[in-house]
């Protein structure tokens, strides 16, 4: 595949990141697919930040193993990324930075960086000096890129004013032997939107009426509570709460009056939402919750990623209730599985969780989204009073007919405690007596049926399987599948006939289907955590072992190189 | 008409013979029957303890929840259909022990709800431990020589946070704590009921004789609950010296709702809210990329 990437590096304060996102703009405008990533740091000024970002005529995976161009404003930028720029590559830095040793294989391209930034309005105006320079690297015409640029800062003329200065130096301080000397794909027709999987995620909820959202800031998680916050006038509910625990109980709250609810977090948040996650699971009430995961345990690395919460959301909270755990793989699936949770969680009026990451939340995708495809299923509602209510009948199917507050004639008692089929306690005074010991039985049995339910209604899918016919499987889930999905092609290359099987729905599974699929094949794990939690819980269901893993989790997204050379080692044994 | 049926259910209370939580059961079904709420839309939400078993005994929408955090659940509620009258009740450990944050943050909010706190000053349903309320000294299962930390103030503590309905009621007079109730209830935000409600069981020191000996009202002492400071001294008397100590309404003020500012509320209920269509998803998303 042709395609091309470009990597800005700088230090936090730089403007890195709104370079970063101009440029996938701009190229995005170009007719191009995009997949872009940022590194970032927990703190506000200095360190090395940096933004790449890839475009193609076809649809990518990833945000490339390597780049064309190199953008460094600072030193440290060069040292973190000067190893990845591809041989015959550029290095483009600030000539105002001392002793720069650069590659035998790579061009090297010092600009005046902050000279032409100041002579624009100031040092702060670098990154637009770099994007000028970019643009004339990659032979883009001036006029359509400042289009897209100063369209940002209609606003503030004098911003304006400034930017379009800086942008012109940058464009200019190159002569007209090096425009174009990266030689850009013709463009293609690609995805109409850009986005990344916190936003579309947001947009899918929105799209399938969730009209509350709650949550505590937690990075990667926080974007999403901006979206909601910046789009009240939807008539949609969001509140900031004061901790994880009012987010989630708010929710169960606002999802008992009927209003489709969700609230998100990391897998820090996530863990003071589990007693209420028991008290959805045990009242029945459907709720949405999002798990972006960060690297752990504990603080950990806050702005890196992992696949590391898969066992814990999976298992989290005392005793045994049905939930489902959704992890979309692209951030296009980020769209559709952010509106399909609302359905599952109605249909079947327990917890949904969307498992997501740190890479999945935060990298920006060119995605075509069709909101026509999004359909709503709310579940069991009973609307028309009826004789001896009875909320929490035992049902064939283990789902009972739910009564929202506000309908004449259906009142209960929604308890955490054990119930009765009305919802009456059977914990206290009751409690012991034969005949309720057996109630007990039968109620944790109703809800547990939910679980055969939603398998018997084909309602969880089965992992997608990409070359059936392969001699060796990678095994995945979530934001690890666009990688391994890049790495086939890599291993293709490489004579290695190797398919894919990657997960969504993650829970709960149907071990017979599930087992089928995975039976008599040669299977590599490949996850974003140190202990291999997805091929445990293959084995927990399916009694299948994987052996051979590729794991990464020092805080980076695995690469479909990695895989690639993983799998390739496993397939030839050595 | 609403009569005591449409509001009792037929479930036997949980609370031992000579509980205060009767007491605060005839004044809410009173403060209802009063009011002439509808039962199908009023929501009470209770959490754990034994005072949070009050849901089962009427035959409103109910939520019982998890321990301290009937408040985010009630705030969930209204906020998500703001039509509704929804009703917070619990005890003292759920509310200014476990889950004190959440009560100073609804405060700040005024969201309207109304938040019946039956504070005994001690652990009831768990056999008689120190609560956070446990007057210095009480001796309990958890403190054999005496409690040696304050007790929260609740009142004091409501009004520092801003809170625009502070009262206090005690479980042995009924009628004056269903007038407080009823017009938490009229109150537009964020009202706080404390609930003087003696266990028999476990809390030997605070008794019904102990507050009859101590108790007087705030509505015959000349009290003006429009006065913040005035409020405040009265909320202090508790600390200063409980030998006597004032019941009834402390302060009462305007004030705009969160659901009055919230731009999604301005709206309508957000229950009553259509469903986007799918050009206003494709709208979002053309504004997004």
């Amino acid at each position: 595949m042709e395609s091309v990437s470009v990597r800005i590096g700088g230090a936090n304060g730089d403007g890195i990141d709104s370079a970063g996102m101009m440029l996938a703009r701009i190229f995005k405008k170009l007719g191009y697919w995009i997949f872009a990533f940022r590194g970032y740091q927990s703190v506000i000024r200095g360190g090395v930040v940096w933004y790449q970002v890839r475009l193609a005529n076809e649809k990518l995976y990833t945000y490339g193993n390597e780049v064309d161009i190199l953008v460094a404003l600072t030193k440290e930028a060069i040292e973190e990324s000067m190893s990845l720029v591809k041989a015959g590559g550029l290095l483009v830095y600030d000539s105002a930075l001392p002793n720069t040793a650069g590659r035998q294989e790579i061009k090297m391209l010092p600009l005046p960086l902050t000279e032409l930034a100041i002579k624009a309005g100031g040092s702060i105006y670098r990154n637009t000096v770099a994007i000028g320079a970019i643009c004339k690297l990659l032979g883009i015409d001036s006029n359509a890129a400042k289009d897209i640029l100063l369209a940002r800062f209609k606003k503030n003329p004098d911003v304006l004013e400034s930017n379009s200065k800086a942008f012109d130096l940058g464009y200019g301080s190159l002569g007209d032997e090096k425009r174009g000397i990266i030689k850009l794909p013709e463009p293609g027709n690609a995805g109409k939107y850009l986005l990344n999987g916190n936003t579309a995620l947001a947009i899918g909820a929105y799209a399938a009426g969730c009209k509350f959202y709650a949550a505590y800031p937690m990075t990667p998680a926080s974007s999403i509570m901006e979206w909601f916050a910046k789009h009240e006038e939807l008539g949609v509910f969001f509140k900031q709460t004061e901790d994880e625990i009012a987010a989630i109980n708010m929710v169960i709250g606002a999802s008992s009056a009927g209003v489709r609810a969700m609230c998100g977090t990391s897998g820090g948040g996530f863990s003071l939402m589990v007693e209420a996650l028991g008290l959805a699971g045990m009242i029945e009430v459907p709720i949405v919750v999002v798990e972006s995961q960060r690297t752990g345990p504990s603080t950990g690395l806050p702005t890196k990623t992992e696949q590391g919460d898969l066992l814990f959301v999976t298992h989290a909270s005392q005793g045994d209730f049905p939930r489902i755990v959704l992890a979309p793989r692209s951030v296009e699936e980020c769209f559709y599985l952010g509106a399909k949770a609302f359905n599952l969680a109605e249909k079947y009026q327990c917890p949904v969780i969307v498992l997501l990451d740190l890479f999945l939340s935060e990298h920006i995708e060119s995605v075509d989204i069709d909101p026509g495809k999004v359909s709503i299923d709310r579940g069991k509602i009973q609307k028309e009073p009826i004789k001896d209510f009875k909320r929490y009948q035992i049902t064939e199917d283990g789902i009972s007919p739910r009564s929202i507050p506000g309908t004449k004639g259906l009142a209960f008692v929604a308890a955490s405690d054990e119930h009765d089929e009305y919802g009456n306690l059977i914990s206290d005074v009751l409690v012991g007596m034969p005949e309720y010991a057996e109630l007990r039985k039968k109620m944790h049995e109703k809800r547990l049926r939910k679980l055969e339910t939603m398998l018997k209604n084909n309602d969880i899918e089965l992992p997608m399987v990409i070359n059936e016919g392969a001699e060796i499987f990678i095994v995945t889930f979530g934001s690890s599948t666009e990688s391994s999905t890049e790495a086939l092609e890599l291993l293709k290359e490489r004579g290695i006939n190797a398919g894919l099987i990657a997960f969504s729905y993650l829970h709960p599974m149907d071990s017979e289907k599930i087992k089928k699929i995975l039976e008599g094949k040669r299977l590599v794990d490949v996850e974003c955590n140190a202990t291999g939690q997805l091929a445990k819980l293959i084995a927990m269901n399916t009694g299948i072992i994987i052996k051979d893993k590729v794991l990464r989790y020092d805080g980076e997204a695995i690469t479909s190189k990695e895989i690639a050379d993983g799998v390739e080692k496993y397939f030839r044994g050595v | 008409m609403f009569t005591q049926n449409d509001y009792r259910s037929s479930i036997k209370p949980i609370f031992c013979p000579g509980c205060g939580d009767y007491g605060v059961l005839a004044a809410l079904t009173k403060a209802m029957l009063d009011l002439q709420l509808d039962p199908d839309n009023t929501v009470l939400v209770s959490g754990i303890g034994c005072s949070s078993s009050i849901p089962h005994d009427l035959k409103v929408y109910g939520i019982h929840g998890i321990h301290g955090r009937l408040l985010p659940v009630a705030e969930g509620v209204k906020f998500a259909n703001k039509k509704l009258t929804v009703i917070g009740a619990g005890g003292d450990g759920d509310g200014y022990g476990i889950g004190l944050n959440h009560l100073i943050h609804a405060i700040r909010r005024n969201v309207d709800i109304t938040y019946i706190v039956m504070d005994n000053e001690i652990y009831g349903l768990t056999t008689g431990q120190a609560s956070p309320t446990s007057l210095m000294g009480h001796k309990t299962k958890t403190s054999p020589f005496g409690v040696i930390e304050k007790p929260i103030n609740p009142i004091a503590l409501a009004l520092a946070a801003g809170a625009t309905y502070v009262a206090r009621g005690f479980s042995g007079e009924p009628n004056h704590l269903a007038m407080l109730i009823e017009n938490g209830i009229k109150h537009k935000g964020f009202a706080l009921i404390d609930v003087q409600s003696p266990c028999v069981s476990f809390n030997e020191l605070n008794t019904y004789d102990w507050f009859r000996k101590r108790i007087y009202k705030l509505e015959e002492s000349g009290h003006d609950p429009s006065s913040f400071a005035k409020a405040m001294e009265k909320a202090v008397e508790f600390d200063l010296d409980n030998s006597k100590f004032p019941i009834g309404l402390f302060y009462e003020k305007e004030g705009n709702t969160y659901e009055e500012l919230d731009k999604a509320e301005q709206q309508g209920a957000i229950a009553d809210t259509p469903f986007p269509t799918g050009s206003d998803v494709l709208k979002v998303l053309e504004e997004e990329s």
